[in-house]
């Protein structure tokens, strides 16, 4: 089994990138992704990445050349100590959902699935502050934390070939939303127009890591 | 103008590809044999970034509306410019109304063709890099189709037949080593490195995929997603390793058996379904003393061609 250690772990995958990896720690995974974000904003005005990606419960920097990581791992370790969880604050967004009819063709199926209605799958899904723990998959996709226990939905036993963008959807523990059209095998409960990703724009995506996400419901369709 | 007759099976607008997006799921794409496209740039006295076109086992075919002069690097598949022959390491002269075709490759996988003055291209998020799978960059954000039309600028002035060398192939790929040693038996890790791994035909450039029957790395470790990127080795269940390319998603949940070296990483272009590779990991030492290699190698093809200015 693995360690559970009290400090992350810091490796070096290559002469230009590291990840600190603190996924071994005791404790609240949240509280430490909280940190990592932190982290991660400090290093953006520390060091000279090309690019600084967090995961879950981990970051890696990726340098333009060769580095020296013996000051870097120190510096990462002294500044993860003093670093708290309310040291990094994210933007909320709110994205207008048109939840069910043909705009979340799966939401019956998620409502029987659970035996609720399907107006309390929308008060469920619509009443949580999520965070954006991390974006990955594809451009402007978010993972998202704070899905319901009583929405958790197994995906579907047959993915779609095409999932259209701006989709709002379940997948076992999670709910996200489709940045682009795109095959997936998640449950669709509803529409946003909300643009998660414009590769024409100077800030291709509104929403970054360690932001917060609220679905606002509209337009129910009965 | 360059009309695309025949795109073969893949061809796409590719430059070094776009950093400071990785967080927000963007990939780097870019020319997955940087070294190729940038000796291309160069026999030009292009700048290293110009766009080129990077053309993927061969069976298609140009025809140029305006003159030009282009380098052609890479695999040798065979080009022929109005019926003769060309070698890739070298720049010809183009005129309007002329067709370049390209075989197939027997050795190597990847060609590139840049033109004096580069292509007109408008940059997305800083660069022209195409990522079919994100639909965004070069042109129309999707690889190139017959009936394409690259604009390109036109040159008819002063020119030389210049060559260079390529960095030479390699099957013996160096690799960083696993940060999930612990996950990981040492035993796989050993098989990892004593097994000749095929290419599999269901390979692109986001990844290619690696197959042997006869070693077993199967198993069920998953991870908290962790970042990836164009190097990083996968080991999915299955236990087939994956080598991550230029438009490789930017975060995974399988076990890393370790990061190929950047000097050797460039290899992957040009090895092709069917081909064999085989792994040994090495210390961080060997790697920065490879890419000092390449590195002098381009800096040489500089230095001569600033000599050939001067004598001129």
């Amino acid at each position: 089994m693995m360690d559970k250690k009290d400090q992350p772990t810091i490796h070096i995958l290559s002469n230009s990138s590291v990840l600190f990896d603190a996924t071994t720690l005791l404790g609240d995974k949240l509280a430490i992704q909280k940190r990592i974000w932190a982290l991660a904003s400090q290093c953006k005005k520390t060091y000279q990445c090309i690019d600084i990606v967090p995961a879950m419960n981990s970051l890696t920097l990726y340098f333009s050349n060769e580095t020296k990581f013996i000051d870097l791992k120190e510096q990462l370790l002294n500044s993860w100590k003093t670093l708290q969880p309310e040291d990094f604050k994210g933007r909320h967004h709110k994205l207008i959902t048109r939840y069910g009819g043909e705009n979340g063709p799966d939401i019956e199926h998620v409502a029987r699935f659970h035996n609720m209605h399907i107006e309390d799958v929308i008060a469920r899904h619509s009443s949580v502050h999520y965070q954006v723990l991390f974006l990955g998959f594809q451009p402007g996709f978010t993972y998202l934390h704070g899905l319901d226990t009583q929405l958790h939905t197994p995906r579907r036993s047959e993915p779609r070939t095409h999932v259209p963008k701006g989709s709002v959807a379940i997948g076992a523990d999670q709910t996200g939303v489709y940045p682009a059209d795109s095959p997936g095998g998640w449950h669709i409960i509803g529409h946003t127009d909300f643009t998660l990703f414009d590769s024409n724009q100077s800030v291709p995506s509104i929403i970054n890591p360690g932001d917060t996400i609220e679905f606002i419901a509209k337009d129910i369709a009965s | 103008m360059i009309t695309v007759n025949k795109p073969g099976m893949q061809m796409t607008i590719q430059d070094l590809g776009r950093n400071g997006y990785r967080h927000i799921g963007v990939a780097r794409s870019g020319a997955l044999d940087p070294y190729a496209m940038i000796i291309a740039n160069r026999l030009l006295n292009n700048p290293d970034n110009t766009p080129v076109i990077e053309i993927t086992l061969g069976l298609a075919q140009l025809t140029f509306t305006t003159d030009c002069v282009v380098a052609l690097t890479g695999a040798d598949m065979k080009a022929t410019l109005a019926n003769s022959p060309l070698a890739p390491g070298w720049t010809y002269q183009i005129k309007a109304g002329q067709k370049l075709c390209f075989a197939t490759s027997r050795s190597g996988f990847r060609a590139y063709l840049a033109v004096k003055g580069g292509i007109v291209c408008s940059p997305t998020m800083g660069s022209c890099a195409t990522d079919v799978a994100a639909q965004f960059g070069g042109l129309t954000g999707s690889a190139l189709q017959a009936g394409d039309h690259i604009p390109i600028i036109p040159y008819n002035g002063v020119w030389s037949q210049r060559g260079a060398i390529s960095p030479a192939a390699r099957q013996h790929i160096r690799v960083h080593s696993s940060p999930h040693k612990h996950l990981l038996t040492e035993q796989s890790l050993t098989a990892f490195c004593q097994t000749t791994w095929h290419i599999s035909p269901n390979s692109n450039r986001m990844g290619l995929r690696l197959k042997n029957q006869a070693c077993d790395l199967t198993h069920i470790r998953s991870l908290p997603s962790l970042a990836v990127g164009p190097g990083s080795i996968q080991l999915p269940p299955s236990g087939e390793p994956i080598v991550l390319l230029n438009d490789a998603q930017t975060t995974g949940g399988y076990p890393l058996l370790g990061t190929v070296i950047s000097a050797d990483l460039h290899q992957f272009a040009q090895l092709k379904p069917g081909d064999t590779v085989k792994f040994s990991y090495v210390d961080l030492a060997v790697a920065a003393q490879a890419q000092s290699k390449l590195n002098a190698h381009l800096q040489q093809l500089k230095l001569a061609l600033n000599t050939l200015k001067i004598k001129r």
